[in-house]
């Protein structure tokens, strides 16, 4: 039972790892909801006015975790004024540059560049389950427009649910991160998401962006990733 | 040495210097048209697009001069200032059919042929790799075309759908090919120039595509996106003979 103790020991590395992740993901809602709090002062609903530290915050955040190519908060439209939509979201640069840009997208309903966040799966699922999520891999075409997963958490101003703050990683970032644990089982082996869509695997068997066929190879195996809420698993086989 | 075949010769063509402006000029405005820029954005500062675009700051000035003359773009002075989209393109119905008179039925055909390889090869991934989640997004986007009022929100609806199934199947390269592919022919394809196009068809057979995409018939989905694209270029292709030999009909006539 060689194959098993390693995987066991590679499951547990990669959970720790996507746990470590969501701490600083908490930790970033948290700080989102005290701050935008604090900044209302008492208003009920979230306006321009009430973003006031936000960049200072992804800043924060992105300086302090290198895996993550941006950060930042996307407010549900029930908090903001006027049911409008806001996004504070800051990631490094396209093409490798330094620096640090404030995401644009177009946030008009019926346009045919309608970034429609709420109902995308990072915020969505959030929003429905009241927990911590994980996305993708996925092309955010219209928002980042890279090949991507986002985790998020999220957050209630003065009780109610107000939107998700959390941080995207680059899919070919992740790479290095999580390959040595896959690399440390003997055979095929891959970590998967709650719609059983390979995140990374280990070799061709399992390449990142598929689905999981059940079955397939037969020996398929599967073991739970000890974190809550993402429905994260290690699908392996000989 | 043998003379460079035609492929190499595609690779190591000069760059021609002074059409460069001008594409810049045709790339912005097929933005616009497209709904990937929208009036009232501002344009990227001027150092950055000529380093983004690969051109001199001469030539970028001359493309924003040649946008600003025909009103589609406005430079604003002072600290939030910059250059701003400010109308939509002319109807483009003239550049339709100078596109339609300076392309041939062979580049037309051509044309289907690469996208043809490259939505069946998308499409049967989207099969594999698509999950609920996407197909409803799809439909959405389907549906969105039957509503869209004008000939370039239609354009804009059919090339979003397209791109999006790309999307669905997880390919950035597939889905940046598609994205070029949309912008060099769904304009031709909704602007009503002989034979206006028929956008209840073309949602029908979008539907009908999501719908193989959902129950994982990568078979059936290749031989509607196959069939959809054909129609496609046979549109083009009729409008191509309507648009450039009418002339010559009716000379024989």
């Amino acid at each position: 039972m060689k194959l098993d103790n390693e995987v066991v020991h590679a499951a547990h590395a990669l959970a720790l790892w996507t746990s470590d992740v969501l701490a600083e993901i908490n930790h970033l809602a948290g700080h989102v909801a005290e701050l935008v709090e604090k900044n209302l002062a008492g208003r009920p609903k979230v306006d321009e006015s009430s973003l006031l530290g936000l960049e200072a915050l992804s800043r924060e955040f992105l300086a302090k975790n290198s895996f993550a190519v941006g950060a930042g908060t996307f407010f549900a439209a029930q908090s903001v004024e006027a049911e409008g939509h806001i996004f504070e979201w800051w990631s490094h640069g396209k093409s490798g540059s330094s620096s640090i840009e404030k995401l644009d997208a177009d946030l008009t309903p019926g346009s045919h560049r309608y970034y429609d966040y709420e109902k995308l799966p990072f915020f969505s699922t959030a929003a429905s389950t009241g927990e911590q999520t994980l996305w993708g891999p996925y092309i955010d075409y219209l928002g980042f427009d890279e090949y991507i997963i986002t985790l998020t958490a999220p957050f209630s101003i003065h009780g109610t649910f107000a939107g998700v703050a959390g941080c995207d990683i680059l899919v070919k970032d992740l790479e290095p991160l999580i390959m040595p644990h896959l690399r440390a089982i003997p055979g095929n082996a891959a970590m998967v998401n709650a719609s059983n869509r390979v995140i990374m695997g280990n070799s061709g068997t399992y390449l990142v962006g598929e689905r999981i066929k059940p079955g397939y190879p037969e020996d398929q195996q599967r073991i739970d990733l000890d974190v809550p809420h993402l429905g994260l698993s290690l699908v392996y086989s000989a | 040495m043998a003379s460079p075949s035609s492929f190499q010769s595609q690779i190591y063509r000069s760059l021609p210097e002074i059409e460069r402006a001008e594409a810049i000029v045709d790339r912005i405005s097929t933005a616009i048209s497209l709904g990937l820029l929208k009036v009232g954005e501002r344009l990227p500062a001027e150092a950055a697009l000529s380093e983004m675009f690969g051109v001199g700051g001469a030539t970028l000035r001359e493309a924003l001069t040649e946008l600003r003359d025909r009103g589609i773009v406005e430079t604003r002075r002072g600290r939030s200032g910059g250059s701003f989209v400010v109308k939509q393109p002319q109807t483009q119905a003239d550049a339709m059919r100078s596109w339609f008179l300076s392309t041939s039925i062979s580049e037309i055909r051509d044309i289907g042929d690469e996208h043809a390889a490259i939505a069946a090869a998308t499409i049967r991934l989207a099969c594999e790799r698509a999950e609920a989640h996407d197909f409803e997004r799809l439909q959405e986007l389907a549906r969105s075309l039957v509503l869209a009022h004008s000939p370039e929100h239609r354009a804009s609806a059919d090339s979003r759908f397209h791109v999006e199934l790309a999307v669905a199947a997880q390919s950035p390269r597939l889905a940046n090919a598609e994205i070029r592919l949309q912008q060099e022919t769904v304009q031709q394809l909704w602007t009503p120039l002989a034979v206006a196009f028929d956008p209840e068809t073309a949602t029908a057979e979008h539907l009908e595509l999501v719908r193989a995409v959902a129950q994982d018939q990568p078979e059936k989905a290749q031989e509607l996106v196959l069939g959809h694209i054909r129609r496609n270029i046979f549109h083009l292709i009729d409008t191509k003979l309507t648009v450039g030999y009418a002339l010559s009909n009716q000379d024989a006539q």
